[in-house]
């Protein structure tokens, strides 16, 4: 296995922030919008506040294992067999992950941009995208991802300065109107999307980082830094659409970008803006894919992980065709199961994995210090 | 049935791109994995281009791991 790439902690904290701006960017405020109206950017902020104790438990794991996979930390912290079959589950969880994503991109973009054509043609050129990404390695992906991120960060600026002139202060009123439990609620909603898949990123984050403190602050800085794009993603939807408008959208943010109108001389500039989140979903689409194709590899024990990833790729795009029948099942989904999905193995799991591991460290110490006293 | 043929020729090609390669570093397991996940993958594409209704995997995630949500989010109701 070619595990000897090792990447600094500056790239590690742009891949986080690509990673946890993702699609949280492109769908998420319309369901907050639905849920809790002009107080969704309370529920982003508050999702940022759940999100980091959650990114301190990932970087206690990467303490505990360090120089592990996730998928290998569970075979050490779980034993062989239970361990295998956690991981299997932990795999599928990815992979299901990267199947939805191709799934809004393929949706994103023939109700959006390109109606005429066949969703299938999308799916498969999204997916070849990926699976090329991922036979590359996990380095190339990751200097990619310093060459696009400027460019996230660009159309970004771009798309807030530009928009200041649609600001109505009277869609924000009145504020705090839904009260603290539908918040926190959707706050942890806001998390699912958001933080809790960063759970994936432990198939990168203390074994291919050459150094492990700053990257654990990357970590948090990373987080911090998407965290902050949301907030005011979230912010301006809501005072340029209204709270109504945003949640009837399937796609809010990429309405903003249609009302974009700069002295009538810069108009329909929202293809150009759309690049922003295809390329933010595609490193969480290639994450996702990555960290299922290696954890299958390393539960397997196989030596090389890249021939696994055009079979897998091709199962992708089948999958990502009958995986939502329709957009309503998709939002079902996306509100009710993937939550509950995400939680379990982006809280439980690493949860549990580090409670044994901090058991089974205790042990060796104790029979350590008694092997000391016998001698 | 052009579907399929596209298909197998897309198949063709994958097992020309690693099997060669896979075979002169005498990797058998991964052989063994990678055909095994290729033949999944072709019997549900080409079943797929027959138009038949593959139930999604979604349906199965959505029995198991919905009750959980349904308490967590019941708390906050």
């Amino acid at each position: 296995m070619p595990d000897n790439w090792k990447i600094s902690s500056g790239q590690f904290g742009i891949l986080v922030a690509l990673y946890a701006i993702g699609t949280t960017i492109l769908i998420t405020i319309a369901d907050l919008a639905s849920e809790v109206k002009q107080d969704a950017w309370i529920s982003v902020i508050t999702g940022i506040g759940i999100s980091m104790p959650l990114i301190g438990l990932y970087n206690a794991i990467g303490d505990l294992y360090p120089n592990m996979s996730f998928v290998k930390a569970i075979e050490a912290a779980l034993g062989k067999w239970l361990g295998k079959a956690v991981s299997i589950l932990f795999i599928f969880f990815c992979f299901t992950g990267a199947v939805a994503l191709v799934w809004i991109v393929g949706n994103f973009i023939v109700t959006q941009m390109m109606p005429e054509t066949p969703v299938l043609y999308i799916n498969i050129l999204f997916m070849a995208l990926v699976v090329m990404g991922v036979r590359l390695g996990l380095e190339t992906v990751v200097r990619s991802a310093e060459v696009l991120f400027p460019w996230v960060i660009v159309f970004f600026i771009f798309l807030i300065l530009s928009s200041t002139s649609n600001l109505k202060a009277e869609n924000i009123q009145p504020v705090f109107e839904s009260g603290i439990k539908p918040i926190l609620r959707s706050a942890l909603f806001f998390a699912s999307i958001f933080s809790l898949p960063l759970v994936v990123l432990l198939m990168v984050f203390p074994a291919s980082l050459n150094k492990l403190k700053e990257g654990k602050k990357a970590f948090y800085t990373g987080t911090l830094i998407a965290g902050i794009i949301m907030v005011i993603i979230a912010v301006f939807s809501i005072l340029i659409l209204g709270s109504d408008f945003t949640a009837r959208n399937m796609y809010p943010t990429y309405v903003l970008a249609k009302k974009i109108s700069v002295g009538k001389i810069i108009e329909r500039v929202e293809a150009v803006i759309a690049g922003l989140w295809i390329i933010t979903i595609f490193f969480k689409a290639t994450l996702y894919f990555y960290a299922a194709v290696l954890g299958f590899a390393q539960t397997l024990n196989l030596r090389d992980y890249r021939s696994l990833t055009l079979p897998l790729g091709m199962i992708v795009v089948s999958l990502s065709l009958v995986f939502f029948p329709n957009a309503t099942d998709f939002i079902v989904w996306d509100t009710k199961t993937w939550p509950s999905f995400a939680i379990v193995y982006g809280f439980f799991l690493p949860l549990l994995i580090f409670i044994v591991g901090k058991i089974r460290n205790k042990k060796e110490k104790t029979t350590a210090g008694h092997g000391k006293a016998d001698a | 049935m052009k579907a399929v043929l596209g298909i197998l020729m897309v198949t063709a090609g994958i097992i020309l791109l690693e099997v060669p390669c896979l075979l002169e570093k005498k990797l058998k397991k991964e052989l063994w994995v990678f055909s095994m996940l290729l033949t999944f993958g072709v019997i549900i594409s080409i079943l797929m281009a027959f138009g038949v209704q593959l139930p999604s995997p979604k349906n199965m995630i959505t029995v198991i791991y919905k009750p959980l949500g349904d308490i967590i989010f019941g708390i906050l109701q």
